[in-house]
């Protein structure tokens, strides 16, 4: 069954066509890679996506609702998170604290919220940063706090943005591991990201942009042997 | 589980100085000073839920401050309405004020904020001034005859003294700091710092930041506002520099920069050292300390200049103040303390 249906979206800044006539599906409890050259648009559909742009033709159908014009706010609610591709931790609050703002979506209780936000953080694997200052974490565990967060808001759809970007190959893994973990209690997952050999890993299938338009999309073996993507994008090594 | 008893039992005891202070304490003078740091500690904290929590850092906090002194005072003055009604119906039109200033301003974010802030405290002042039959203009409103306080026949208060003026300041000063504590410890005061820590994550984790926004400045101004008909009635006089002024929203905000925001005791500590300080300067107090340590002599070129001056100088000490604060601890005095504190949460090694 779709859970999001991307149908003929058009995002233009000006002038400028960030995202044109994009139309995919993302069935649900798989996960869709969303891969693409430096400045495709893979951010601004995302933006598209959640609510902090409307776009400026085309419909994002998300579980058989038309989400276009609602607030990041509202998207939230009605069960798509996404993380950011520049972290944005809650820098002066603690990481538990972080945690149980997303919580706090489906709950009123701070008592509630803390023991949802605790069990995300044994999700991601920051239990032992409980009580740390957001802020001062490496980049590595606020990637995974980033994550925590936006599982705790209890999404059916998540989105993540370059969550490996800027990470060792030993923290990538874990990303990956995780990833694969989410994706194996059901929760269906689009992420983007420029590591191939980790995307190839955790793709069920793969929506290739360039210059804001669709260049293919398919399983990642299709894609990587697709002549126009080695063409656009991965160049000739990967072939 | 001892600490909190300590702490517990600590405050108690504190709580319980404070309410037997009037009976002995004779002297206006110090009941005045506990007024003054009464008002400035509900000014602080009242600022500090949408400033120090919510991050929206309002320099127009005069409006509502003047607001409700101004609608009390009127309706005493004009209306012969009791403050104790009064000061709701300027609580009602604060929440009104509020909104319509909340609905225009939260579209503007960071020092586009600050400055539609100010612009709404000045356009208050300016009324003020030239809706002359409403609110006396420049000349200003004076009513010192308060009534008398009944329940049924029995007098409960007079306000010949300064002692009920203590007992109410003491109560709102308790009470905007209860608020400030059960924001803190409830989902409001997550969504607050949420929003002021990073605005689209906080959108993103399902947070109305229009929504959220106005609900802190609702609260914020209502406190204000009690705060303000609380100054109108204690001191008797209104007029719109007072009250009104640019210098008041700065004075509030002074008192939670300094003192720390964010924070429950950020704007005790900023009254404790900020209301002692402007007393002083205003009675001349550092100028005769100066001379009774033989540091200056009274008939001497300083001496004399200082006399004159300093008076009028709390403004640039203030000035001073807020640049040593923000040079020495950026997070304000609880912020310092903190600090000193064990290192505990601090970093990620």
């Amino acid at each position: 069954m779709a859970i999001l249906e991307i149908k003929s979206v058009s995002k233009f800044f000006g002038g400028l066509a960030a995202n044109s006539d994009v139309s995919f599906v993302v069935e649900e409890g798989t996960i869709m890679g969303l891969i693409g050259p430096n400045g495709a648009g893979k951010t601004t559909l995302f933006n598209c996506i959640t609510g902090y742009y409307p776009p400026s033709k085309g419909e994002v159908i998300f579980n058989g609702r038309r989400m276009n014009g609602l607030q990041p706010d509202k998207v939230c609610m009605l069960g798509m998170v996404r993380t950011w591709q520049k972290v944005r931790p809650l820098a002066k609050l603690s990481v538990i604290d972080n945690v149980m703002v997303g919580a706090l979506a489906r709950t009123s209780s701070l008592k509630h919220a803390r023991e949802l936000a605790m069990e995300q953080l044994k999700v991601v694997r920051l239990e032992h940063r409980v009580d740390f200052l957001a802020g001062g974490l490496p980049i590595g565990e606020r990637k995974k706090l980033e994550v925590a967060r936006a599982l705790a808001t209890q999404p059916k759809l998540l989105l993540l943005d370059e969550v490996m970007g800027g990470l060792n190959p030993a923290e990538s893994e874990e990303i990956i591991q995780l990833i694969l973990d989410i994706k194996h209690h059901g929760l269906t997952q689009m992420v983007i990201e420029h590591d191939m050999k980790a995307i190839m890993r955790i793709s069920d299938r793969i929506v290739v942009l360039t210059s804001g338009e669709k260049l293919t999309e398919g399983t990642p073996q299709e894609v990587v042997s697709n002549q126009d993507v080695i063409d656009a994008y991965l160049g000739e090594s990967h072939a | 589980m001892y600490k909190t008893l300590i702490k517990a039992s600590l405050g108690l005891i504190f709580l319980a100085a404070l309410l037997v202070i009037p009976r002995y304490v004779e002297s206006p003078y110090a009941l005045h000073m506990m007024i003054l740091l009464f008002l400035s500690v509900s000014q602080g904290q009242s600022w500090n839920i949408l400033g120090g929590y919510a991050g929206q850092y309002s320099v127009g906090h005069a409006a509502y401050f003047g607001v409700g002194a101004y609608t009390t005072m009127m309706l005493m003055y004009s209306r012969q309405v009791v403050p104790w009604v009064g000061v709701w119906v300027g609580v009602a039109i604060v929440i009104v004020v509020a909104l319509v200033i909340g609905s225009i301003c939260f579209r503007l974010r960071g020092p586009y904020f600050v400055l539609a802030s100010i612009a709404v405290a000045e356009i208050m002042r300016l009324s003020a001034i030239n809706l002359t039959t409403l609110t006396n203009g420049a000349e200003g409103i004076l009513a010192t005859e308060i009534p008398a306080f009944k329940i049924g026949e029995r007098v409960i208060t007079d306000f010949l003294t300064k002692v009920p003026f203590y007992y109410i300041g003491l109560f709102l000063a308790l009470f905007t700091i209860a608020i400030t504590y059960w924001v803190q410890h409830s989902k409001l005061g997550y969504y607050f710092q949420a929003i002021r820590e990073d605005q689209d994550a906080a959108h993103s984790l399902g947070i109305h930041i229009t929504v959220y926004k106005n609900i802190g400045l609702v609260i914020s101004a209502v406190l204000t506002s009690l705060a303000g008909a609380f100054y109108g009635i204690y001191v008797g006089f209104v007029d719109p520099p007072t009250v009104l002024g640019l210098d008041v929203s700065v004075q509030i905000m002074l008192i939670c920069i300094i003192g720390g925001m964010g924070t429950i005791w950020g704007p005790v500590l900023g009254s404790l050292l900020l209301v002692p300080l402007s007393e002083a300067l205003r009675s001349n107090m550092i100028t005769e300390g100066l001379v009774k340590i033989g540091l200056v002599s009274a008939d001497s070129r300083i001496g004399l200049f200082l006399k004159e001056n300093l008076s009028h100088a709390h403004v640039l000490l203030y000035g001073i103040l807020v640049v040593l604060v923000i040079l020495f601890m950026p997070e304000g005095l609880m912020g310092f303390i903190k600090k000193m504190a064990p290192r505990r949460n601090r970093e990620a090694v």
